[in-house]
């Protein structure tokens, strides 16, 4: 819902030849995003029906909408965290011809614009034309977080290039902003890096994996759209399959896992993964993991065991040691660092201050984070993973970043909130219906002023109703409101009422 | 486990990880009649094109050429391929196009078209082309798809590749009815999810949609003659207009798929008396549709008169299973109707079905008809009705004896909603069993998977078709001697289709699960 929408009951009808146009822009559209996005928007509103464009004999300019016109006020396109994504869009049919109106401060804005106004048109089953049937409309926008993400997993299994397309283009029906790519895990290491090439032999077989030019196709497609591209490196814990190629990685053959911290070749190649991703990930922020470390084949290792001795660390302080190292080689790269919430739970005052700390573990982690002045972004396992089948959309939808968080100071640091859709059992069969349409639920909470959100789920029911279908009328294979996570329809019925 | 089929699978996984060459095997789904192939590689070339040369067909319509674009999509959706040739190309290495030669300038799509085509890759001309020969058009795009599963992209080289030349392939099906039944009465499917499963069955070389487009829960088609039959429909958006319909005709059409409209009468039509209430016996018996009123075949008509301007198939398919006929005797206006006419609930059923056949044969169609029909009144049946099996194995058998041509989907394999049906059971499951004579196997025109919707909206209806729906149409187009007696002989072939249509942006499931559950935990898609 955006942050405010007044609007009345006169019809307009879209017209055959309805177009796009920039005059006054100062954004001049070189890299051709804002056309890009309205030869989208023309696909997703017409792809249901087929609508028939004759008026009849005499046309009344009067009811017809003939395109819209959209200014832009910076020329930049760069896409970054913060980046102004407000936008206004106006419908008021009196003009001759009639033009919608958007004014956005980028281009960013203008596609959240798009997206809303595609959701303003519907086919008229009796003209069969299709219309925009509330004007005269007036909307203004702004999220209220910058950080608007969704985790896809593509470790536990690969996901092929045309099904991570789909899921950023369903991001953006919903206005969420960051794809969290946890690329690679203990499982398989499906990314190409050229400063080490034997890494990708950990995916699971040939085809499944993607080429450098794979991924920076992927983070340009996904910033046409207005996304951005969050890639993880997931150190020291979740990272085995890094020892395919690079057996030097394991404690041992038989204790493959965390990455041997004695060793300094462990941190030269983390420098090259992350001088690799700065050259394709091009988000200020990389995520570092350092979630879920069983340190315990450091010590089981003789050799880690007798370094561990000399440095005078313990299982404990050589965890933080390699977080922190790890940090500092990240940062050397330009970027600024997420890590997952046990690094801020064990040594949270020896983080980097930029560091922004990504609770999963349960509600109020956020509250301790902000007090100690760090950043957050929130996703909750018992509310935001959708990987866990039992939290319905309604769980989703309450899940309030800022509970207990009052100060505005405090309340700044909370950067946003992602839902977390990980793949032990999510392949290409399976992912869309399993983010959506819960993934609406918190793309909301995180849009939404305050104000507008419903503090009862059940009021919004029919609303993210029609959007779940929407959703279905665009292709995407968004599952029942009416069951668990991503599961079958219980009977016959509407898409509407399921 | 055989220890043969151990060690394939060793091969294949040792392959798949040092990615010497593709699988010994060839990876094409379904097996075509005949394949030879060498391993020498030629390399795509970036401006791969099209040639009609010495084609009568002339592709005015460009059902080649979209088809021609369609297979440049699907080859070059998973990866980001390279096109720089470094300073000296060798023309040798490149392929530059595919010059396809179709014999008939007849673009029509009927039951029975020709399909076969030859598609060869020899490597010595200059420049080379793969050569494709084909009866028609719906040939030559057979030949598309086998052509695409040959491509695969080169990870050392970053090049799109063919990797197994000089290659000879010659191809036909088996059956000229390969179909795929959808349900869009229990859970409407909008437009894009159809145009979806189309795609994925041209990739299977399925070619016939079965539509079942309107049942006793929703009717959401447009019926012009009358007009008040889609308020039957769930909601205003769940509907599909005359245009609509005709759109997803041509889409199929232009993919070689032939649309089966169905008419599920008289017993599950209950939705039409939404609009119609004179159509139920009562408002309190609502199904089937009443026999005695005029009206009812007066509509009848008039839908499928609709029909007739819709879908151009020589079939129509006229239902009659499952008919309960209860609220006929319930019913006293009925009942004193059925007396009058010296007529049972049991002879009630066969004059309404034989009276529907007749209308639908004076709209030019063919019937097909659910075996109930035949195993009821198999003998009063138009003798060019297609009998529709489907309670289970066997049927198929009487019904060629009894002169009359046969479609089968036995539910205890063929159904896609019966999640415990695996691609195995789906496979093996061979429509000629116990039909050893000639003229009795011409009888067979095909089979048929089906998808019944109660379980099937938007969110789930691809991966409860795929991959199981490839068994059946390997069943339904490879010629016997080339089809497995032992479904784990093609484990790794239809794994590797499912894993295609994957990167193809199909949400195939995966095939060691139970039909559309979710992978059991990581894991390779080869593998799972």
């Amino acid at each position: 819902m955006p942050e405010s929408v007044e609007y009345g009951n006169k019809t307009l009808i879209i017209s055959k030849d309805f177009g796009l146009k920039i005059d006054g822009s100062k954004y001049k559209d070189k890299a051709g995003i804002l056309k890009d996005g309205f030869t989208r928007l023309l696909d997703v509103v017409t792809s249901n029906n087929v609508i028939e464009y004759n008026y009849g004999k005499k046309v009344d300019q009067s009811v017809l909408l003939q395109g819209i016109h959209v200014v832009i006020l910076s020329e930049d396109d760069k896409l970054q965290y913060g980046v102004d994504e407000s936008y206004k869009l106006n419908i008021y049919p009196k003009g001759n011809p009639n033009y919608a109106y958007i004014e956005a401060a980028t281009v960013y804005g203008a596609l959240h614009a798009l997206q809303t106004f595609s959701q303003l048109c519907h086919f008229n089953l009796n003209t069969r034309k299709l219309v925009v049937s509330q004007t005269p409309i007036s909307i203004t926008d702004q999220p209220r977080f910058s950080y608007r993400g969704l985790l896809i997993d593509t470790s536990r299994h690969y996901q092929p290039l045309p099904m991570i397309k789909k899921v950023i283009d369903s991001m953006a029906y919903a206005k969420l902003n960051v794809l969290h790519w946890h690329i690679v895990d203990e499982q398989s290491f499906p990314l190409e890096i050229p400063s080490f090439p034997k890494l990708w032999n950990g995916a699971y077989s040939r085809p499944e994996r993607y080429t450098v030019a794979a991924a920076a196709d992927i983070v340009s497609y996904a910033q046409r759209r207005g996304i951005n591209v969050l890639a993880e490196l997931d150190v020291p814990g979740h990272a085995r399959s890094w020892g395919i190629g690079y057996p030097a990685l394991w404690p041992s053959k038989t204790c493959q896992e965390p990455l041997d911290v004695s060793n300094e070749f462990t941190f030269k190649l983390i420098d090259g993964v992350l001088s690799d991703f700065s050259k394709i990930f091009k988000y200020r922020f990389v995520h570092l993991g350092g979630d879920e470390v069983d340190t315990s084949c450091w010590n089981l290792t003789p050799r880690i065991r007798k370094w561990l001795k000399q440095k005078g660390l313990n299982e404990s302080t050589a965890y933080e040691y390699f977080v922190l190292r790890a940090q500092k080689i990240a940062l050397s790269h330009g970027y600024e660092v997420i890590n997952w919430e046990e690094t801020f739970n064990h040594f949270g005052s020896k983080l980097d201050r930029k560091t922004v700390v990504h609770n999963w573990l349960g509600g109020g982690v956020a509250e301790q984070v902000v007090k100690a002045g760090l950043r957050c972004i929130v996703s909750n396992q018992d509310k935001w993973y959708l990987d866990h089948l039992d939290n319905d959309w309604q769980t989703v939808y309450m899940n309030e970043p800022l509970t207990n968080i009052t100060k505005p100071e405090q309340q700044k640091l909370v950067i946003g909130g992602e839902v977390c859709a990980w793949g032990e059992h999510i392949d290409g069969s399976d992912i869309e219906q399993t983010i959506w349409p819960r993934a609406a639920a918190a793309a909301e909470r995180l849009w939404t002023h305050p104000d507008k959100l419903a503090k009862d789920p059940n009021e919004v029911t029919s609303r993210i109703s029609n959007f779940r279908c929407l959703l279905n009328q665009r292709g995407v294979a968004a599952a029942p409101l009416d069951v668990p996570g991503r599961a079958a329809p219980i009977g016959p019925g509407s898409c509407y009422f399921q």
